[in-house]
């Protein structure tokens, strides 16, 4: 018998489809991060986004199951790691805060703590409701995820038990720097590139090709859409943490349908089949849309000065969906992993 | 004790329409069994009962002597039950080498051995050429080999195909009947072949049950089948009928 390794067409660890996204996003955060301080949010932001968007790939790109229920794991993420961490003082006195229990006032964790604790929070939360959601496939899929979604907002806009209610959480703190959020984003991006590579990310994709041939071949399809859907939970979890750190607070209303609606597109413009695809969405619709905000605020960018009404930004990005659903539903990068151009081949 | 695979007393109607009544067949070990009727005579429904994609209205299903019934189709795939289908459904986005490795990967098989019997398989069935190869971009017959090489890497003690040889033409026939011969004997499972094609039953199998209108007419050698009036008039009408038409027309 021939040697086994490497048989072509094989799904085998690869570390330039692990390395080429990595450096891209550090050669990124670093360049444009560093150029100034409101661009260092922006890439905070965005490297937020990027673990949202690889949260999604894990389970949607796998899958093939829609889900519009990933806000919830990151709104709870982001009241579990926000209340964690905001200074006891300001619970305590905080007017929007004064109904909030006295044993969540009263905590007080570090950030690195807390945000390991949004994640297995928002994975434990996918795995329970996981239970029952991954029995459904299809539009039953996609509407009982959006339920989940809406309960969660109005679990915490009318609650202020658990929370602020409809008001903002103060206080949060925010990372101090690039690199923790930055070294999130790395870690994110290994953990899922190590599920797609493995047993477990392989038979997903199976049932993602055809839900009747998958059984045939002894593939349980609701449990291995459950442990997806719970890390894919998890990191979308560890994703509401960091967006609450970089904003600096949390707000119900930011984990909604704008939150929600930007990172689907994020992963169906840039490929839902591969990571490099949910980076390139995500760096893609952070880039135009960071230059049509400038424009839409009336800045000038390299002396061009171009006036576009406000929401130009939220349009183009639905466009730009609606055009990449029409001609390239496989997205920017087809749903490829990274790979180096093979000029070779081009020239023959 | 011997193994074996056994469907008792199966019956199953859609409706007013019965489709299978009171089927009973069984496979040993190793034996290569084929399954033979008309269009509509009841052999995918039949298919997908024993593998648990339908429910049979009264009857059995048993793997050495346990019942399978009310087993889901992956469990019954994991005991070592696996099927091929009509139209192949092989994952159409994923190479060939992929869609042959997760028949082991399905039964939580590690990927190394996955990978080794792939090798293995894609070596035996002279389909390393196809190996990097998108499965949704080859022919019609091929694709019909990689569907049996995945069914096959999950190296089953029942093989169940749903008519392989449906599509194929005449030169890619005698190539499935090269590759049925060398899993049967590599693997030595036992093979139930559902097929419209009665030569390549008649090659393959040393033994032959007949469907017609979901009744079992006959199971025994393919020579006897073949000389069996139930068959024949199953399959090519009252020959009696036409003889007499023919010979009032002359």
């Amino acid at each position: 018998m021939k040697k086994i390794k490497n048989i072509s067409g094989i799904t085998h660890f690869s570390l330039t489809e692990l390395l080429g996204p990595a450096l891209i996003l550090i050669v990124f955060s670093c360049l444009i991060g560093f150029s100034s301080a409101s661009l260092m949010l922006t890439v905070q932001l965005a490297l937020c986004y990027f673990v949202m968007v690889l949260a999604l790939q894990v389970f949607v790109g796998n899958s093939g199951v829609l889900s519009f229920g990933h806000g919830a794991f990151a709104m709870l993420g982001a009241f579990v790691s926000g209340l964690l961490t905001a200074p006891v003082r300001i619970k305590n006195n905080a007017l929007s805060m004064t109904d909030l229990l006295q044993s969540i006032a009263d905590i007080q964790v570090n950030l690195y703590l807390s945000l390991l604790i949004a994640a297995i929070v928002g994975g434990v939360v996918a795995g329970i409701t996981g239970v029952f959601l991954m029995r459904l496939n299809g539009l039953a899929a996609g509407i009982a995820t959006f339920a989940l979604l809406g309960v969660a907002y109005n679990f915490f806009f009318n609650n202020t038990k658990f929370g602020p209610g409809s008001q903002a959480l103060p206080g949060v703190p925010k990372f101090q720097n690039l690199f923790i959020p930055l070294l999130l984003a790395l870690l994110a991006l290994v953990l899922v590139y190590l599920l797609n590579v493995s047993s477990i990310g392989r038979t997903l994709r199976a049932t993602r090709e055809d839900n009747l041939a998958a059984p045939a071949l002894g593939i349980n399809i609701i449990r291995v859409r459950r442990i997806a859907f719970a890390l894919s939970g998890a990191l979308a979890g560890l994703a509401g943490a960091m967006y609450s750190h970089v904003a600096g607070t949390v707000q119900v209303q930011d984990y909604y349908l704008g939150f929600t609606f930007l990172t689907l597109s994020m992963l169906v413009i840039g490929g839902s089949g591969s990571i490099w695809g949910a980076l390139v969405g995500t760096l893609l619709v952070i880039s135009v849309g960071q230059v049509l905000l400038m424009m839409e605020q009336g800045k000038a960018i390299f002396g061009l000065s171009i006036d576009l009404p406000n929401g130009a930004r939220a349009i183009f990005i639905a466009a730009t969906l609606v055009v990449a659903l029409l001609w390239r539903s496989s997205g920017v990068t087809n749903g490829k992993e990274f790979a180096f151009p093979n000029f070779k081949k081009k020239s023959n | 004790m011997e193994s074996s695979f056994s469907a008792t007393g199966i019956s199953k109607s859609f409706g007013a329409l019965k489709v299978l009544e009171n089927v009973s067949i069984t496979i040993n070990s190793g034996e290569m069994v084929g399954l033979l009727g008309p269009n509509g005579a009841g052999k995918t429904t039949f298919i997908n009962i024993v593998a648990g994609y339908e429910h049979q209205d009264s009857g059995s299903v048993s793997l050495d002597g346990n019942s399978l019934d009310g087993m889901a189709p992956h469990n019954r795939a994991r005991i070592g039950l696996a099927r091929t289908f009509q139209s192949g459904r092989l994952f159409s986005n994923l190479s060939v080498s992929e869609n042959i490795a997760l028949g082991a990967l399905g039964l939580g098989i590690s990927a190394k051995i996955a990978n080794e019997r792939t090798n293995s398989i894609l070596e035996i069935l002279n389909l390393e050429p196809l190996a990097n190869l998108n499965a949704g971009s080859i022919s019609h017959g091929n694709a019909r080999l990689v569907g049996l090489a995945r069914a096959v890497a999950a190296n089953p003690k029942y093989l169940i195909m749903d008519e392989p040889a449906a599509g194929l033409n005449e030169h890619e026939v005698p190539h499935l009947l090269e590759a049925l011969s060398k899993i049967n004997k590599d693997l030595g499972c036992g093979m139930f072949l559902v097929e419209h094609n009665v030569g390549l039953v008649a090659k393959a199998c040393s033994r032959v049950a007949v469907l017609n209108t979901g009744n079992l007419i006959f199971d025994g050698t393919p020579f006897d089948a073949l000389n069996n009036d139930a068959v024949k008039t199953a399959y090519l009408g009252d020959t009696s009928l036409e003889e007499t038409e023919e010979s009032s027309k002359k």
